[in-house]
């Protein structure tokens, strides 16, 4: 058996694991079904939040990963052009599947625990540390009706969320027995519950204007909304970034100090204590508290444009979603025939061009040629008809669209500022952060007094 | 300039955002190669004939093409001889030279030897005998040599050092050190008499027509002087903008 096991090809390794369990899953799923099929599905329907909470779940666990990859890539070829190099350019076009060889290469690494350490507070660090990440994650909207869950606190579950990664940060630093280790844990739990407490104060006058701890209804109000009912705003100028500018500088200036960004990066100041209270990590591990560091700059990135920039609202009236005048059923027997001819015609008229022009092409390359250009074409009709008939669709390339002009921001922050000391770290938050948002707190509450005195 | 607080960073952000849109340093090595510079040798490396022997002669060409005189070599050369080992980078040149006269048999000049004349060794014995060849003498012994011979010639020093005992360069030191020893014979007197005639005779014409000046228009001269004084730069301040060699002539 163990011969015959290591004659196989990786493949086969594979597929000889998968195909039993997807097998056994099947008929075991079928058995469920048959035999239990109605009071399941019944409870389900009664309890829709767990349905909701899973899927959520699952989709944020699974977006998380290809937004690590996309980030880790970003960083490292931002940063390279604003050093006048050319950056990852090997694997994939233009480098970009680098992060994913480096997710698989952090895989395979041997995953070590030092001698001395905490066993157990060592392995679970790095899972405190990603699980707050994502659970920040959850409450996001990404589109309208796009969400893990709308909770009317979802601001105060933020924060208390977001603060759960010092925990992790510290349980590194201890468990690692090393100094350096330490000394990163403690530096950034200093640093992380000093900058929590003006990241948050600049946001309560956001709370005071909005009326609302839900993202969700942040968001709305930032938007196109009902005034007396009729449809007003839509326009960028409803982003609630020009109501509060000075709220929106501390905000953005605490939330880089809590996701550990360069200016503030003392957590992780390679240069200093090699990497903070990652030093003593490998393999997985390390690459978890990588992951949620990007994952973080995400979230970071996500929260500043739903809370000033507007959220998944266009800077502009929006006009869609439109419906489109048509309804593919009414073909009835047609639609099949559409179906089963449209994709041969569509790949022949392609190829065509291609076989006559060139008579040097054989047949077979001219006919791939216009199957992949059929395709092509196929992708972007049925995209743009997504992003005109659905306003999550738009929505949520809104979201992304303005998200990632700030992780290009905190990339960008990374290749030019250097870091700042620790004291000048601790004096800027108390001294000047602290105060500031105090100010923009006080402001605030006497505007809406004077304005809207009830 | 205004100094706005944080204006440093917007210009650093500034920075690496055009370095962001700049053409880039790198090249991109196996696929892209650069030309080779013209006087790229490749690797340096020692070959060996089909016998085992070296085929490196010491010719030192390489080390003369070198241009940043990084090799050096040692050696045997044809014949057999000598044991070379080639030594500072700069006497490559020469050194080379010297390796082809090894070569072809004939005598190899010695570099540190500097010719000097054969001195009559008589005085030098006479006096040497009279202070008993002792080298604490080694002042007086020197002034009866400028006296027996007019100046130290480096002949008669030689041959007080080889009598003595004492070392040249202990015996040079002592004759550099005092003013009245010399090693070249006096300068013939009658043309220093001469200059000095003529330096004094120009003296006492320039000093007469300055006395006459004065005493014709004084106050006229000195009303030009304070009026030039702005215009015209003295010896005293800096000249700018014009080349050392533009100014007047020195005297």
């Amino acid at each position: 058996m163990a011969r015959s096991w290591s004659r196989l090809t990786l493949a086969g390794k594979i597929l000889f694991t998968v195909i039993p369990i997807l097998f056994v899953l099947t008929v075991g799923l079928v058995l469920l079904i048959v035999l239990a099929g109605k009071p399941i599905v019944d409870f389900l329907a009664a309890n829709i939040w767990l349905v909701r909470f899973v899927v959520a779940a699952t989709a944020i666990l699974l977006m998380s990963v290809p937004t690590a990859f996309l980030i880790i890539y970003m960083e490292m070829k931002v940063i390279a052009l604003m050093n006048l190099r050319i950056g990852p350019d090997r694997v994939g076009p233009f480098g970009s599947l680098l992060s994913v060889v480096h997710g698989l290469k952090v895989l395979m690494k041997e995953d070590f625990s030092p001698t001395g350490a905490d066993r157990l507070v060592f392995t679970l660090a790095p899972v405190a540390v990603f699980m707050a990440t994502i659970m920040a994650l959850l409450v996001i909207p990404f589109a309208p009706g796009l969400f893990g869950a709308d909770m009317n606190i979802g601001l105060l579950y933020l924060f208390a969320v977001s603060g759960l990664t010092v925990v992790g940060l510290l349980m590194a630093g201890w468990s690692s027995f090393n100094k350096y280790s330490l000394l990163g844990g403690l530096r950034s739990a200093a640093q992380v519950i000093s900058y929590e407490i003006p990241l948050t104060l600049s946001v309560v006058g956001l709370l005071l204007l909005a009326g609302t701890m839900s993202l969700n209804q942040i968001v709305l109000l930032q938007g196109p909304h009902l005034v007396n009912g009729v449809a007003t705003g839509g326009w960028f100028t409803d982003w609630f970034v020009f109501r509060q500018p000075l709220g929106a500088l501390i905000f953005f200036i605490a939330a880089t100090a809590e996701a550990n960004r360069t200016p503030f990066d003392l957590t992780e100041a390679d240069s200093e204590i090699v990497a903070g209270f990652a030093t003593e990590y490998s393999g997985m591990r390390f690459g978890f508290f990588f992951f949620a560091e990007y994952v973080n700059v995400f979230v970071v990135s996500g929260l500043i444009v739903t809370l000033f920039f507007g959220g998944w609202n266009a800077p502009f009236p929006w006009p869609w979603p439109v419906s489109v005048g048509f309804d593919p059923g009414s073909l009835g027997i047609g639609l099949l025939l559409l179906i089963a001819i449209v994709p041969v015609v569509g790949t022949l008229i392609l190829a065509a061009p291609f076989f006559l022009a060139r008579s040097s092409l054989p047949a077979w390359q001219a006919i791939v040629i216009g199957f992949v250009l059929f395709n092509l074409l196929a992708i972007v009709a049925i995209a743009g008809w997504a992003f005109i008939s659905f306003d999550w669709v738009a929505g949520l390339l809104w979201f992304l669209g303005k998200s990632y002009v700030f992780v290009f921001t905190f990339v960008w922050m990374r290749g030019t500022l250097p870091r700042v000391r620790i004291d000048q770290l601790m004096g800027f938050a108390w001294k000047w952060l602290l105060p500031a948002s105090l100010l923009n707190l006080f402001v605030t509450a006497l505007a809406i007094v004077v304005v809207h005195p009830k | 300039m205004i100094r706005l607080p944080g204006i440093g960073l917007v210009k650093g952000m500034g920075l690496t955002l055009r370095r962001f849109f700049e053409p880039k340093a790198t090249i991109r090595y196996p696929e892209v190669r650069l030309d080779v510079p013209h006087k790229f040798r490749g690797r340096l490396q020692l070959l060996y004939d089909e016998y085992g022997t070296l085929k490196c002669e010491t010719c030192f060409q390489c080390a003369q093409a070198c241009p940043i005189e990084c090799i050096d070599m040692g050696g045997m050369d044809t014949k057999g001889r000598y044991h070379i080992h080639w030594g500072a980078p700069e006497t490559y040149g020469e050194r080379r030279d010297e390796s082809a006269l090894r070569r072809s048999g004939r005598p190899v000049p010695d570099q540190a030897y500097e010719h000097f004349d054969p001195v009559e060794p008589g005085p030098v014995d006479a006096i040497l005998a009279r202070h008993d060849h002792d080298p604490k003498h080694m002042l007086q012994i020197l002034e009866e040599t400028q006296a027996a011979y007019g100046h130290l010639p480096v002949g008669a020093l030689k041959l007080i050092s080889q009598k003595t005992g004492a070392w040249y360069a202990m015996i040079y030191g002592t004759a550099s050190y005092y003013r009245h020893l010399r090693f070249e014979p006096p300068v013939a007197e009658p043309l220093a008499a001469a200059t000095a005639e003529a330096r004094s005779g120009r003296e006492t014409a320039y000093l007469a027509g300055l006395e006459t000046s004065l005493a014709g228009s004084g106050k006229a001269l000195r009303a030009r002087r304070s009026a030039g004084a702005k215009a015209v730069p003295g010896p005293g301040t800096k000249r700018r903008g014009t080349p050392p060699g533009a100014g007047p002539a020195r005297a």
